[in-house]
């Protein structure tokens, strides 16, 4: 390559950086803002906005919602996914090809009709919008990046660890518990994190499953529908740092343990 | 080496009770006959070293002792007991894996306390029985170590104590010095010997390595595709090899291809490409006149640079040298045909000094062995 | 796991009498748990089909079965079930796609702009993904890849709201543009084809960065020593040996992309207007009204879901094939 191209790539990345960044830093900036008014030029600057949204009981209530929903389903989307991924990953069968696209299927679909489907699955179900129907269907849309992750760490497991286990004693029950789910660590965090954040952000799943209780997105969503506010702005400065702080920990979290092993 | 913990590791020698019997051991992995027909009786106390190339079914004759492979055909049993059917963790068997499989979330401590922990011992006792036994393999400095923070040598010892805690029937070990660097590996056979000795266990070793097999087995059993090629002493394997194979994988020795000429009490001599060489043959030798393979190593050779005074000795020219440090091989032609070349030892200075054109070779006649096929 | 309530009641009995013995070393040793494991793992059969029971049932069950209900759904004339009726099989909903404009249109616009969209974030984001990958220092390459993943593990909505900020009539862009004197009034971006566009490619990037990333980091920089040594120029070395060596990361970040754009809801309810109208409005629409609209709006998700897996397995199947033929 030559200079220039090289140049004019290391332009192109700062410049896709600025692209992903500005619009957020904007964001953030705009509920500072000291007026109801969303729109440049910012005059006066403000704490009022994110003061208040921590006052609010129903924005807190709704905070503490998408937060059950989000540690609920990311431990059963582990624990489903685990076995999922100790069942696949190990062993060779008849149809094993058909069962990991099975397990991936989730991951395929696109939001809006997986978001249908399982609307018309939990009616069949009997299971009324609400809590549970958008606790199992973000399950149901975490379990194969669980099971991904899961598979490639079980990969790196060599053989002979459980076989050392198993040769000291343990039968498989015990080996599992001892051996595999401790090597199993570093991506469970990782995939753990990774299932919070998809389930507190998820909006289109959330939303055909709901009750008249909403998330915290669909919540935005509904607010933004009948226009834009400084409040809006607060909350979702507010998701952004949260998530943002959640993710780099997990990353860095994730690279020690990686390391440790 | 500190002095062999107390616990039930009092030296026991008795070679004469088997504690091992493999009994028309067969494994086939789908079409490939991975071990066939096996029958093997081993005595309690012994070093026995399984060797050969990979594939030749060693590997797998210890994971069949181990429970991590059930024979297609036949029985395991270790101490009068049938595990045939039995999975590892019901064996009274542990293990010394390749590489080491240390778990590598646990302090070195709690990895050798694993197998005692999981037989349902009391705090008190794993303590005292992993304390022992980490003084006697000088583990002790390591003990709040994980297995990254250790090196090669280190690894290899508490895999070593964490098998011998159980304090099981049977200690298996595969490959166990692979790992390691070749100067480290000496010193690590001589250790492994004395903890073997100390300690009276059985130790089953398998290898590919000639050298580990022979520095510390009581016995060697060479397995070549499946079957026992030869089963004795390291001497035996080594001045006696009863195959072709036996010959050429364990050590370097010249290959003689010739016919029976005659026998006499004890003796035979063997038509070589017209040279008369005289071996011991302590069985029956076959008619005069029928192709014979005998082995004669290297070593086993004398190069003069003059004729001896007496015994057949062979007269000869050097068609190559190559130096190798404290010895130098020589090929010698001795006689008219072109295939008519032995491979001997010399010490390096009296190399030096030999006529290249004009030696003369003599041998030990009782090292000059006849091979059986 | 499934036998859990069993296995802890022998623990516990266990423990009475254990004392300073391990959790795993009394229930291993605990007669309960033999017994019950003696049962549950007698032979190879038994052990494999415990593990893979609930594995099994799990994607049978809630990643299959919803689909396969939607199908089902879709061929039912009324649903969900009014009482004292029995619904009659019909394909009158999947028909009902073909009857009206109104339907057929915000189909292809969708299909449309997936194909446009994946179109320029590959073209977008290749650049990014080659620079990461080929001149950024290795140990750096983590960091600089951090950085780019900071804004993706923020939802759809917060980033589609930042979009709405950015581009509004009173927004960044619109502020800029006033103030550099290129315009008197600001341009309405919004509500149409190209704000929805920066959007989702705002909202799809990193899903094409990534495999991207990953296709290229691979390629040994040996290869392009060695074409560059037999004489080949910049524009040939990609176009000969970079672009076919990371063909497989095109190919799935461009099935991811196109799968997933397909899909936002809020987005295109958010960022575009009446006339930019995708078909997951369309569908989601049929399920906002009360009433007998499911197997309407079932048989139009069922139409879409077909399009775009098809879609995607005859493009993968295209590079795969093309793919293979470069290599011989």
């Amino acid at each position: 390559m030559t200079r220039h191209t090289r140049i004019l790539m290391s332009v192109i990345y700062w410049a896709f950086i600025v692209y992903l960044f500005v619009p957020l830093v904007l964001m953030v900036m705009m509920g500072f803002k000291d007026s109801k008014f969303i729109g440049f030029p910012i005059r006066g600057w403000t704490l009022e906005w994110y003061t208040g949204i921590f006052q609010d009981a129903e924005i807190l209530g709704v905070f503490g919602y998408s937060m059950a929903i989000a540690i609920a389903s990311t431990v059963l989307s582990l624990s489903i996914g685990t076995w999922v991924a100790c069942f696949l990953g190990p062993h060779k069968f008849r149809g094993k090809l058909i069962v990991f696209a099975l397990t991936c299927l989730p991951a395929v679909v696109p939001g809006i009709i997986s978001a249908i489907s399982l609307r018309i699955f939990a009616r069949g179900l009997e299971i009324e919008p609400g809590m549970l129907a958008i606790i199992l269907g973000h399950t149901v849309h975490n379990v194969p990046f669980v099971a991904l992750v899961v598979m490639a760490r079980l990969s790196t497991l060599p053989p002979s660890h459980i076989e050392a286990a198993r040769d000291l004693g343990a039968d498989a029950i015990v080996a599992f518990f001892r051996v595999t789910l401790p090597y199993l660590v570093p991506a469970l965090v990782g995939a753990g994190v990774f299932c919070m954040l998809l389930s507190f952000d998820d909006f289109v799943r959330s939303f055909f499953l709901g009750s008249y209780e909403p998330t915290l997105p669909v919540l935005i969503f509904a607010m933004l529908r009948s226009g834009m506010s400084p409040e809006i702005n607060a909350i979702s400065a507010v998701v952004l740092v949260l998530t943002a702080i959640l993710g780099l920990w997990a990353e860095r979290s994730m690279r020690r343990l990686n390391k440790g092993s | 080496m500190s002095a062999a913990p107390d616990i039930d590791m009092s030296p026991n020698t008795d070679s004469g009770r088997a504690i091992v019997h493999l009994d028309g051991v067969t494994k086939r992995f789908g079409a490939v006959t991975a071990v066939d027909a096996l029958d093997m009786r081993i005595g309690a106390g012994e070093f026995i070293t399984f060797l050969g190339p990979s594939g030749c079914g060693k590997s797998t004759t210890l994971r069949m002792l181990g429970g991590f492979e059930t024979p297609t055909q036949g029985r395991v049993v270790i101490d009068g007991e049938d595990v045939t059917p039995l999975p590892p963790n019901r064996r009274d068997v542990n293990m010394v894996f390749q590489d080491y499989a240390l778990f590598p979330h646990m302090s070195v401590a709690r990895n050798i306390a694993f197998g005692l922990e999981l037989k349902g011992r009391t705090r008190a006792e794993i303590a005292r029985q992993s304390d022992d036994l980490m003084d006697f393999l000088q583990l002790s400095a390591l003990r709040d170590r994980m297995p990254d923070q250790l090196s090669g040598g280190q690894r290899q010892r508490v895999a070593l104590a964490r098998a011998l805690a159980p304090d099981p029937k049977l200690l298996l070990l595969d490959e166990p010095l692979g790992a390691l660097d070749a100067k480290l590996r000496g010193q690590v056979q001589v250790e492994l010997k004395q903890i073997q000795k100390r300690t009276g266990k059985t130790f089953f070793f398998v290898t590919h390595d000639q050298e580990e097999a022979l520095t510390m087995s009581d016995r060697i059993v060479v397995m070549n595709a499946g079957r026992v090629e030869q089963d004795g002493t390291p001497e035996d394997l080594y001045f006696r090899p009863r195959s072709r194979f036996v010959a050429e994988f364990i050590g370097e020795t010249n290959l003689i291809e010739g016919r029976v000429k005659g026998a006499e009490n004890g003796s035979v001599v063997i038509d070589w490409n017209g040279l008369d060489l005289r071996g011991a043959a302590p069985g029956a030798v076959p008619a005069a006149g029928s192709p014979i393979t005998a082995s004669l190593r290297l070593e086993s050779l004398v190069c003069h640079p003059a004729a001896p005074a007496e015994g057949d000795a062979l007269p000869g020219r050097v068609v190559s040298k190559l130096f190798k440090g404290s010895r130098t091989t020589l090929d010698i032609r001795v006689g008219d045909h072109d295939g008519a070349v032995l491979r001997a030892y010399m010490d390096a200075g009296a190399a030096e000094r030999i006529a290249e054109d004009r030696v003369w070779v003599t041998w030990d006649i009782s090292r000059l062995a006849v091979l059986q096929d | 796991m499934a036998q859990s309530d069993s296995k802890l009641a022998g623990v516990e009995r266990a423990g009475a009498s254990g004392n300073g013995r391990s959790f795993w070393g009394r229930l291993l040793t605990s007669d309960l748990y033999q017994a019950v494991s003696a049962v549950l793992f007698k032979t190879q059969r038994r052990r494999f089909w415990l593990l893979a029971s609930f594995p099994l049932f799990w994607v049978v069950f809630a990643h299959l079965g919803p689909i396969l209900r939607m199908f089902w759904i879709s061929f039912l004339d009324s649903y969900p079930p009014t009482a004292g009726t029995v619904p009659q099989l019909t394909l009158a909903n999947w028909g009902k796609f073909f009857e009206d404009a109104i339907f057929v249109m915000p189909y292809f616009r969708t299909l449309g702009f997936a194909f446009v969209l994946t179109l320029s974030t590959l073209i977008l984001t290749y650049p990014v993904a080659y620079f990461l990958a080929k001149h950024v220092r290795r140990n750096r390459q983590m960091l600089f890849l951090l950085i780019l993943l900071i804004p993706f593990w923020v939802g759809e909505i917060v980033r589609t709201y930042a979009i709405m900020i950015l581009l509004g009539n009173n927004g960044a862009v619109n502020l800029i543009l006033k103030f550099l004197g290129l315009i008197d009034r600001p341009i309405p971006f919004m509500y149409t084809s190209f704000s929805l566009g920066i959007g989702i490619i705002y909202l799809t990037s990193l899903y094409m960065l990534l495999p991207l990333y990953s296709a290229l980091e691979k390629i040994p920089n040996t290869y392009l020593e060695a074409a560059a040594d037999l004489g080949a120029g910049s524009w040939t070395r990609f176009w000969r040996v970079t672009l076919p060596l990371s063909k497989e990361g095109i190919a799935s970040g461009c099935t991811l992309v196109f799968l997933i754009s397909t899909g936002y809801y809020a987005t295109p309810v958010l960022l575009g207007g009446p006339s930019t109208t995708v078909f997951a409005e369309t569908i989601a629409g049929f399920f906002h009204v009360a009433g007998d609209q499911w197997p309407v709006g079932a048989a139009f998700a069922s139409i879409m879901l077909i399009t775009t897996l098809t879609a995607a397995a005859i493009f993968l199947k295209i590079m795969g094939r093309s793919g293979k033929g470069m290599m011989e």
